[in-house]
């Protein structure tokens, strides 16, 4: 299920009264919120809650295992195969096509006699599957107790953080789940506000970037001319902020309403100016996964120079490969790496001017979205060679320049001054706000096409 | 190591400050306003969906709060305060589908000599023209084939028209009417070929010439289903001046979409019949589904995956056969 449809509408009032309704029954509750988690994620397909259930209840079992483990060594066993087991169904679910087919080109006449299959992803799998993994991880950290299957299922399942996240580490939820959410103190106001924010930022903003924009040229980029390639570079660098961070706010905000905080995903990330400083901004919940699950692991920046490079470009190289099974994205993860180990190595070398080490900080992550969203590798080639082309602009309008400019430029507004508009929106009146909210829907569901609401671009992932 | 969660900003910012009735508060008087000013959109949206118990559950919502809406003047004071914001074009009223199975039937039409391929017969084939402007458009099916064509031809003096409409169908005309589209998309781009690929939504009701509604998949249907794609190929084929490359839809995964996929193939077969000089048949079930669906087909002697995920449309690698075999089609009737 979208959020962004009559049947989410229709669905979530349901779900926020009868959730409120019973959350001094616990006993209930419980039961309740993974059933409405379930029929959520089984909108789309049923099948996928048997993977979803699957997934708890043998990462439960495994932190059990773990818990009651006293060694070390057999600690650590058990939660390598955990580990093993979650990634191998990601790797089915998601790799598999993309090995095969990639092993049956390498190998040519010799090669393995394994089935040509294409494979249904299920929506969210990267999400959860990495949610499972904070879990025994965790656990086997002795950072959280293993908590019960129940609460486990709910902290897995939960539908707000569900198919895009934000990533929610089981040390930030489980405990929420062990103290019931105070119906008198309720993010009400910054739940409305948030949920708005969303909606204008995927349907009025994104889509339509996407759909007159960044679809027709990354489509066919030979068709098109340098004005026209360098609009749908920067449009694209706008439209992914706004399709995630949406999607972010949204279930940021729907969890606040049913009175539940996530971390935030998103701050302002293309004010960065550096690449460190980008990570600590964008996907936030994927970047800080990345670094206490892999980077650090791995041995950080603590066993050398050279052992540093190495470790942050396999987990950017990773990072990549977990945003999808294709080329382009394993070589956008190469790109952020090796901008990582270049700024690391030329930290206290190069002193440039805050504004010029953000002009090119920006214009790296824009050349690095140009080669996440191609859909091969000759596209990207023939994106950037046509950058120089000259030609009309064709695409450019007074609507899609405000908007890039706006969410751009929008960033780049000191984020106390933000912040604090925030803060008075999100303490207005809640029967204000969710006026207002009516406002937002009908204004935004007037720039929806008749073909409907488009996937998140993070769905896909 | 800083928080970098920022998960207290709710606390430290006092904005845990209402209550949770509050919220429910809200939400009443949002939903409140927009059954007053956009109930009529919530039972459009019903009736859209797909038959099947979630539109019976939206539409039990949705036909009171658009007889709400409808009571009241505000719906279409919003709806029009909003149309600007619409990126939906106004489609041309002519060669809507509304008549067309009232239109059919009649006298008994004569055969002309457009029902004839010179090649099939032959004869000598017409002059290569050069292709100046080609269309490509349908629903999902059209993707990625549009792009494949686009950037086949790029560079080549080719103007590629690109129009796909997702979520679109023929039998589905209360979303959107082909008829009426194929006529403003001849208007506006005035195409020397067109190429249709068309068939992943189908299997809706359609309305016969009594009013009736005929459910998929009778001959009835079929009979409904072809007039209708009759009329848009006589629009794309503007009266001889144009081609029409009309890709049937390769067999679907799921039995009962292969079922629909069947009968719109056949009936596309009936329709495009009076002007086979004009309207090429491009059909997909040999090449990617010779025994029935496969995800792979070989190819040189290699297997390679054709087919997406949902088991009904094409991955790139299948587009991109299918591309080369609309070129070379294309190649027998223009210079491009």
């Amino acid at each position: 299920m979208l959020f962004p449809t009559v049947q989410f509408a229709l669905f979530f009032p349901v779900v926020l009264v009868l959730s409120w309704a019973l959350i001094r029954r616990q006993a209930v509750w419980k039961p309740f919120i993974i059933v409405a988690s379930y029929v959520f994620y089984g909108y789309a397909d049923w099948r996928f809650c048997l993977l979803l259930a699957a997934i708890t209840l043998g990462n439960q079992w495994a932190a059990l295992l773990i818990a009651r483990t006293r060694s070390e060594r057999g600690r650590s066993w058990l939660l390598g195969g955990a580990v093993a087991l979650d990634l191998l169904t990601l790797g089915v679910f998601k790799y598999y096509a993309f090995f095969v087919e990639n092993v049956d080109r390498a190998l040519g006449p010799f090669s393995l006699p394994l089935p040509l299959l294409t494979i249904a992803l299920p929506i969210g799998v990267s999400f959860f599957t990495f949610q499972a993994i904070s879990y025994v991880v965790d656990v086997k950290r002795r950072l959280v107790e293993p908590a019960s299957t129940v609460d486990v299922a709910i902290y897995l399942s939960f539908f707000p953080h569900l198919v895009a996240g934000p990533i929610v580490r089981a040390r930030e939820f489980l405990p929420q789940l062990q103290q019931p959410p105070d119906p008198r103190k309720v993010a009400v106001g910054s739940g409305l506000a948030l949920i708005a924010l969303g909606l204008v930022k995927k349907l009025a903003i994104a889509d339509t970037l996407a759909r007159e924009v960044v679809d027709p040229v990354f489509a066919v980029p030979g068709a098109y001319a340098a004005p026209d390639l360098w609009l749908a570079a920067y449009a694209y660098t706008a439209q992914i902020y706004c399709d995630f961070s949406g999607y972010t706010d949204m279930a940021i905000g729907l969890a606040l309403l049913l009175g539940y905080v996530f971390p935030q995903n998103f701050r302002s990330p293309y004010r960065a100016t550096g690449f460190s400083d980008f990570w600590r901004r964008w996907h936030m919940t994927l970047s800080r996964f990345l670094r206490d699950f892999l980077y650090i692991p791995l041995g950080g920046n603590r066993k050398g120079r050279w052992k540093t490079y190495r470790n942050l470009l396999l987990t950017m190289t990773l990072g990549g490969l977990w945003h999808g099974a294709a080329w382009p994205f394993v070589l956008w993860g190469v790109f952020h790496g090796t901008m990582l180990c270049l700024e690391r190595a030329w930290r206290g070398r190069l002193a440039l001017p805050g504004w010029l080490r953000w002009a090119v900080t920006f214009h790296l992550v824009v050349l690095g979205w140009i080669l996440f969203r191609a859909p091969d590798m000759q596209v990207f080639g023939d994106f950037v060679a046509r950058l120089a082309e000259p030609g009309p602009a064709t695409l450019l309008t007074a609507p899609i320049a405000v908007m890039v400019v706006a969410v751009i430029g929008l960033q780049l507004v000191p984020e106390r001054t933000v912040e604090r508009v925030q803060v008075n929106i999100e303490r207005t009146n809640p029967l204000v706000l969710g006026a207002g909210l009516a406002v937002v829907i009908a204004l935004v569901a007037a720039t929806v096409s008749s073909q409907g609401v488009a996937p998140f671009i993070y769905f896909r992932f | 190591m800083p928080d970098d969660s920022l998960m207290n900003r709710f606390d430290r910012n006092g904005l845990t400050r209402f209550r949770a009735r509050d919220g429910i508060f809200a939400l009443l008087v949002c939903a409140l306003l927009l059954v007053v000013c956009k109930g009529d959109g919530l039972r459009a949206q019903g009736e859209r969906m797909e038959p099947g118990w979630d539109r019976d559950v939206v539409l039990f919502f949705g036909k009171p709060a658009g007889a709400i809406a409808d009571a009241l003047p505000f719906a279409r004071a919003v709806d029009d305060a909003t149309a600007f914001l619409s990126p939906d074009e106004a489609l041309d009223g002519a060669g809507g589908f509304e008549r067309v199975a009232a239109q059919a039937g009649g006298e008994l039409p004569p055969v002309t000599a457009d029902a004839f391929d010179p090649v099939a017969i032959g004869a000598e084939p017409p002059r290569k023209e050069p292709l100046r402007t080609l269309l490509v458009t349908g629903d999902s099916m059209a993707q990625p084939l549009d792009a494949e064509l686009a950037t086949a031809l790029a560079g080549r003096g080719v103007k590629v028209v690109r129009d796909v409409r997702l979520g679109t169908g023929i039998s589905k005309s209360f979303l959107l009417d082909w008829g009426q589209l194929s006529t403003t998309q001849v208007r506006r781009s005035e195409p020397d070929a067109t190429v249709v690929f068309i068939g992943a939504n189908e299997g809706f009701p359609m309305e016969d010439a009594s009013g009736q509604e005929v459910e998929c998949c009778s001959a009835d249907w079929a009979a409904l289903y072809a007039n209708r794609a009759r009329r848009m190929a006589d629009t794309y084929r503007q009266g001889g001046n144009g081609r029409v490359y009309w890709i049937t839809v390769p067999t679907a995964r799921d039995e009962d979409r292969a079922k629909i996929g069947r009968v719109v193939n056949a009936a596309v077969r009936v329709a495009v019949q009076p002007w086979a000089s004009q309207v090429r048949l491009i059909d997909t079930v040999p090449q990617f589904a010779p025994r029935g669906y496969a995800d792979a087909v070989t190819i040189d002697g290699r297997r390679r995956i054709v087919r997406a995920a949902d088991g009904i449309h094409l991955n790139e690698e299948g587009a991109g056969l299918l591309a080369d075999t609309v070129l070379a089609r294309l190649g027998q009737d223009f210079t491009y």
